[in-house]
């Protein structure tokens, strides 16, 4: 084993990442522009004439080059194609490189940095591409001991005897010099292997099928949310859609003119600051359940934990005549007067079973840390933020990522509060209230089916991309917080 | 070139070693103040901090909580019985005309369409909301039993499949119910295609909209709500399925048990505990579905131009929150006093059963 | 520092109200710079003991002095100890680094030189190249050795150890002692050290505590307490393989056994339990015969099994003064290595 080599491919590799973070920053420019340029029907009388958005024949210039509609259409989802197949890319390997040792690496290290190069040649990310194959070399050598040369010409043999081996198999076993006994044993071990490889294939299908019922929902709300308006509502849909044909310009018009952009924000704005209230509540309350001792702690805990029998309706009911005129006046005040956002955050700010599942973590903490940390000197609040948060880390990840997919899903308590409001109730909405409740629907009667469900998708997708990004722990976190509830 | 990223690192180690030292001074500044602090009140006999209950310190720490809770948690349970004795209850004015025992449990009880199958929709809010839950609960459980099973049999693709499996998960229930409704559509719809595909004549053959039947609309809701609960079912199974000590499935391998034994004589007993778990709280979670309803038939629960509606316990619920009527945020308190009563009474119920035939 | 225990007594209630006495009026001294072995079986207290000391448990009862002042009612943070705790107590989060500098982030001292000592004092317990590592990925030795260090950071008045070694294999438990020994004396340190192992006690203190049922035992020198104990517990306690205990009767002065004379004591007559090391029998061509029940030849020494009033007793004697296939053996002891006790208090009655 050769440090040295070693060294030049981590080396190598950071290189590379410079350049596909410079290739992946420069889709996404690309992209902003692109999308900015789409042209929308124009506005008149306020409100956009989408009937006519999918005969509109626009021509774009950019860099010295006339585009039309189709042209920009493929353009753009290149660009998206590009980004989503180097993103990944880029993230494996950040992670992979900052925890990899001298001894995990084998000759598939140097067979996936090929299948990545494939990647970036696809993504026209020639840069990187070549750093990989070079790096690839430089693993070649480290692993084997051959440079470049001898490589391509250890090719063939290998090729050669793996075929080999393969006919030596295929070979029909002679069954007559052997005794009776051996012959019932290898005819068991037959009969278990055509067994087993039965019960494999049936897992295998009844999982696709399940995979296929789950995938296609979202495959088909991808491709309805570029398709044009009678590409919608076509009697007989095609089941896909080649890239020219593409209207990215869907989304464009659900952020701006429909106004997902401001839902959207509201959305964030309700999450961001619930969750941050909810994370700051439920520590120093499971705090205060798990390591200080009062009387009267295991009662008003249990009083706690009864009350989340009690379905959320009840609730509402009052929770809505509190913040109403008669109580705080957040809402249902003459117009201007309203604190909307306030209605949607303070009573989200806490949440019982997330006090019970954080107590449940805190308690696992072995007690002589914070006998250490109080002959150290260290006050119950340092050692709160210092060594219990950090060390139940993951779970208030759980709940902080829980607690965005329930704000992201608020529904009911937003649209009773916002529809007290009437039209400056509306821009209050999140996103949720604004998918069912924008009409999609022309003054002619058409429902813009195409525009509804590239909502849909514009909604789900933020989604996805948290989820993928912490995949991991989200999907841990999550069957964990069944099994301690 | 060398020198430079040299220097350059040096720099950067010197900037992070003096944005240490600056926050180790101001922690040394800030305890020092501390400590003087507490030297003086020592001094004078006035340091109560030492002194704490330890329920004025935990009071500290559970007031944020306590605060909210009281004012958005106990506080409305507690109005809430307030609220159903009370007659024409107006939210505007704060008045009320009278007090009533069970005036507002009889207006929900009896109200068509409640539990009585109202005349001119033949449907009821009780009776919708148990149909949801005795089919869909039974089915996803089972099928999210039988998935995490096959999961934990494979090894090739299983985190694949499990992440696809997690999607379900992540998405808002609104807008998949949507993508479901648009899926479901009569002319255009892709399950109409598919089904035209295989021979079936699909003219006129509605789901969500006019000219649906009850049976129809009824199958497309619950097969989204088990599309959509199926993940964090499979999640918390596979969960449970491998943290089952091997050495079970060793002995059996042993005895030759043949595998469909073995899942129904180790794996389920093994995390029973937990299938009860989740057969309870998704029985409640059925019992208060409202946001699929919502998605693929609208805030009335009815596909337009129907005669039915499949309006849930809890929709019924809400239509009464509007703050417009006296009297109706009454009716709302009595449906959800009735809701929690049901939950209660199938809770406990599980309960009983469950002593009996969960392994613990 | 001098540290003293005045009466100290820890009394649990729990919510039952029902009492465990954990500790019971401690009375001891311990002298500037010793290192202190507090020894007895699990449950005995001694983690109790150590905790009252470092203020982390409020006695019931009783006074601590570090030195002249009391320091009954003083937070632990400003007592000046370090504790090291059974199981180490790392922050599993934190780097090795982190985890020694963290004690000094609450006292007074420059940043510079907080990193000064940190590094001094991981090179002290050797450790120093391993000041990037999380604690999950150091062995249970290097562990302990983060601990003591974290510790010692603080420069404390009093060290206190409670079982630092119980997690650690054989081999490394006695490097370890030493290692212990050394900073110790490197530093003069006023240490106490918990332990259930009475051989490691033995070997590392200065001076033992032994405890049962939170009563203190004995306090005195390894050594002396081994060839002068107390009391039986005491006796039974030390050495291994253990003593032996029988019961027998002191007649008109002689201590009789299998029904022959003995020895000759200078106690009342009467009923006694008797002790006897098996390493203080000598084979020799007269003295006391008896029949060998059993042999098992270790090594240099011999162990033999006979009967002494109906009991099994155990002798380890010099392999090369026994012979094979012998049947009998004459064995002697000296008078000042038998002990007889009381039968009802289990007080030494014939040592002064
Ligand atoms: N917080 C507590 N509440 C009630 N009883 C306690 C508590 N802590 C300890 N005890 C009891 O006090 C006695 C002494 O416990 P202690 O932990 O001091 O034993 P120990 O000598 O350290 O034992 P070990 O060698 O097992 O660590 C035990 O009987 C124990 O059950
Ligand atoms: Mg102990």
């Amino acid at each position: 084993m050769d440090k040295k080599l070693f060294k030049k491919s981590n080396k190598i590799e950071k290189i590379t990442f410079i350049f596909d973070f410079i290739a992946i920053a420069i889709y996404i420019s690309l992209f902003l522009i692109l999308f900015g340029m789409l042209e929308l029907p124009e506005i008149v009388d306020g409100s956009m004439n989408l009937d006519i958005l999918q005969f509109m024949e626009p021509t774009y210039y950019f860099l010295n080059a006339t585009l039309d509609k189709l042209e920009m259409n493929t353009i753009i989802s290149l660009v998206i194609l590009f980004t989503l197949v180097s993103l990944p890319l880029l993230l494996i390997n950040i992670k992979k490189v900052r925890t990899r040792t001298i001894y995990e690496i084998d000759s598939y290290t140097a067979s996936s940095k090929f299948v990545q190069a494939v990647i970036n040649l696809l993504s026209l990310n020639v840069v990187s591409a070549g750093l990989r194959i070079y790096n690839m070399f430089v693993l070649v050598k480290f692993v084997k001991g051959y440079s470049a040369k001898e490589f391509f010409k250890s090719i063939f043999p290998a090729v050669k005897a793996y075929f080999k081996k393969i006919f030596k198999k295929k070979k029909v076993e002679d069954l007559g010099d052997l005794d009776e006994y051996s012959v019932s044993i290898k005819q068991s071990i037959r009969r278990q292997n055509t067994s087993f490889i039965i019960r494999i294939l049936f897992t295998y299908l009844f999982l696709i099928t399940v995979a296929i019922v789950i995938i296609v929902p979202f495959y088909w709300m991808v491709l309805t949310s570029l398709k044009d308006f009678s590409g919608a509502t076509l009697a007989n849909p095609k089941l896909y859609i080649s890239i020219s044909q593409m209207n990215w310009v869907n989304y464009k018009v659900v952020l701006t003119a429909l106004e997902f952009g401001l839902y959207i924000k509201n959305t964030v704005i309700v999450a961001l600051f619930s969750t941050g209230g909810t994370i700051i509540t439920t520590v120093l309350a499971a705090y205060a359940f798990a390591r200080i001792e009062f009387k009267g702690r295991e009662v008003l805990f249990s009083i706690l934990i009864m009350t989340m029998m009690i379905p959320g309706e009840l609730y509402i009911i009052t929770n809505f005549i509190t913040v109403s005129k008669n109580g705080f006046g957040w809402v249902g005040m003459a117009t201007g007067e309203n604190n909307y956002f306030i209605a949607m955050i303070i009573p989200f700010v806490t949440s019982i079973s997330y006090i019970f599942f954080l107590r449940q973590s805190f308690k696992q903490i072995p007690e002589s840390l914070y006998k250490a940390a109080r002959v150290d000197g260290c006050s119950d609040f340092k050692f709160l933020t210092r060594v219990m948060v950090p060390i139940a880390s993951p779970t208030i990840f759980t709940i902080t990522i829980l607690n965005v997919f329930s704000s992201w899903n608020a529904y009911i308590w937003p649209r009773i509060i916002t529809g007290v409001g009437g039209q400056e109730g509306q821009k209050y909405w999140l996103i949720s209230n604004a998918l069912r409740d924008t009409a999609f629907v022309q003054d002619n009667g058409r429902v813009m089916y195409n525009l509804q469900i590239a909502a849909s998708a514009l909604v789900t997708v933020p989604l996805l991309v948290v989820f993928f990004l912490f995949r991991k722990y989200i999907m841990n976190g999550i069957g964990r917080s069944g099994t301690k509830g | 070139m060398a020198d430079f990223i040299k220097n350059t690192k040096k720099f950067f180690a010197k900037v992070k070693q003096s944005i240490k030292n600056f926050f180790w001074n101001i922690r040394r500044i800030l305890n020092n103040g501390k400590r003087r602090i507490g030297k003086f009140l020592d001094k004078h006999n006035l340091n109560f901090a030492s002194k704490f209950p330890g329920w004025a310190k935990a009071l500290v720490y559970l007031s944020p909580a306590l605060i909210v809770l009281s004012i958005f948690t106990f506080w409305p349970i507690i109005n809430s019985f307030a609220l159903v004795v009370y007659e024409n209850y107006n939210m505007t004015s704060n008045t009320i005309t009278g007090y009533t025992l069970f005036g507002n449990f009889i207006t929900v009880i009896t109200d068509e369409s409640f539990i009585v199958p109202a005349s001119h929709t033949g449907s009821s809010a009780v009776i919708n909301t148990l149909i949801i839950v005795f089919i869909s609960v039974p089915i996803s459980v089972l099928l999210a039993l039988f998935i995490s099973a096959a999961l934990n049999s494979i090894k090739p693709l299983k985190s694949f499949f499990q992440t696809i499996f997690f999607l379900p998960y992540v998405t808002n229930t609104i807008a998949i119910g949507l993508v479901f409704a648009y899926m479901f559509k009569t002319d255009g719809g892709l399950i109409n295609q598919l089904l035209s595909f295989v021979g079936v004549d699909t003219a006129g053959l509605s789901w969500v909209e006019s000219g649906a039947v009850y049976w129809r609309s009824m199958f497309v809701l619950i097969f989204y709500s088990i599309w959509a609960s199926l993940a964090f079912k499979i999640m918390v199974f596979l969960t449970s399925i491998q943290g089952i000590d091997k050495q079970y499935y060793q002995a059996a391998a042993i005895d030759a048990t043949p595998k469909g034994r073995i899942f129904t004589k180790i794996t389920v007993p093994l995390i029973s505990p937990m299938i009860f778990y989740i057969l309870v709280t998704s029985v409640i979670g059925a019992f208060k579905i409202y946001n699929s309803i919502v998605a693929l038939f609208g805030v009335t629960g009815a596909p337009s131009g129907v005669d039915y509606n499949l309006q849930s316990i809890v929709m019924y619920i809400y239509q009464f929150i509007d703050g417009s009527n006296a009297g109706s945020l009454s009716v709302a308190a009595a449906g959800s006093l009735i809701l929690f009563a049901i939950i209660l009474v199938l809770t406990l119920v599980q309960m009983q059963v469950s002593k009996k035939r969960v392994h613990y | 520092m001098e540290l003293r225990l005045e009466n100290l007594t820890k009394i649990f209630t729990n919510k039952t109200g029902a009492e465990t006495t954990a500790v019971s009026e401690l009375d001891i001294v311990i002298e500037s710079g010793t290192l202190v072995g507090l020894l007895g079986p699990s449950g005995c207290g001694k983690s109790t003991t150590l905790f009252m000391i470092a203020g982390l448990e409020k006695p019931t009862g009783g006074k601590i002095f570090f030195g002249d002042d009391d320091v009954t009612k003083l937070a632990p943070e400003k007592r000046g100890i370090g504790l090291v705790f059974q199981n180490y107590a790392l922050y599993p989060h934190m780097t090795v680094y982190n985890n020694i500098l963290f004690p000094l982030e609450n006292l007074d001292v420059p940043r510079t030189e907080a990193i000064q000592r940190v590094k001094e004092m991981a090179n002290l317990v050797g450790i120093g190249e391993l000041l990037d590592r999380k604690p999950s990925q150091l062995s249970g030795g290097q562990q302990q050795r983060v601990a003591i260090a974290r510790a010692l950071v603080k420069k404390p008045r009093v060290l206190l150890l409670d079982e630092p070694l119980s997690n650690l294999d054989a081999r490394l438990r006695l490097q370890m002692r030493e290692e212990i020994k050394r900073i110790q004396r490197e530093t003069g340190i006023t240490t106490i050290f918990v332990t259930h192992d009475q051989e490691e006690a033995m070997s590392i203190s200065d001076k033992m505590v032994v405890l049962d049922f939170g009563i203190e035992q004995q306090y005195a020198s390894p050594q002396s307490m081994y060839n002068n104990p107390d009391n039986i517990f005491v006796a039974k306690f030390l050495g291994n393989p253990p003593i032996n205990t029988f019961e027998a009767e002191v007649k008109k002065g002689h201590l009789m056994i299998n029904e022959h004379k003995f020895m000759k004591f200078d106690v009342p007559d009467g009923l006694y339990d008797v002790g006897m090391r098996p390493e203080n029998f000598r084979a020799t061509e007269e003295g006391f015969k008896i029949a060998i029940k059993d042999i098992f030849h270790i090594g240099r020494d011999t162990m033999i099994h006979f009967d002494f009033n109906g009991s099994n007793i155990r002798a380890l004697v010099d392999s090369d003064n026994i012979e094979k296939g012998q049947k009998f053996v004459h064995l002697t002891i000296k008078s000042e290595r038998v002990y007889i006790f009381d039968k009802k208090t289990g007080e030494v009655v014939n040592h002064g």
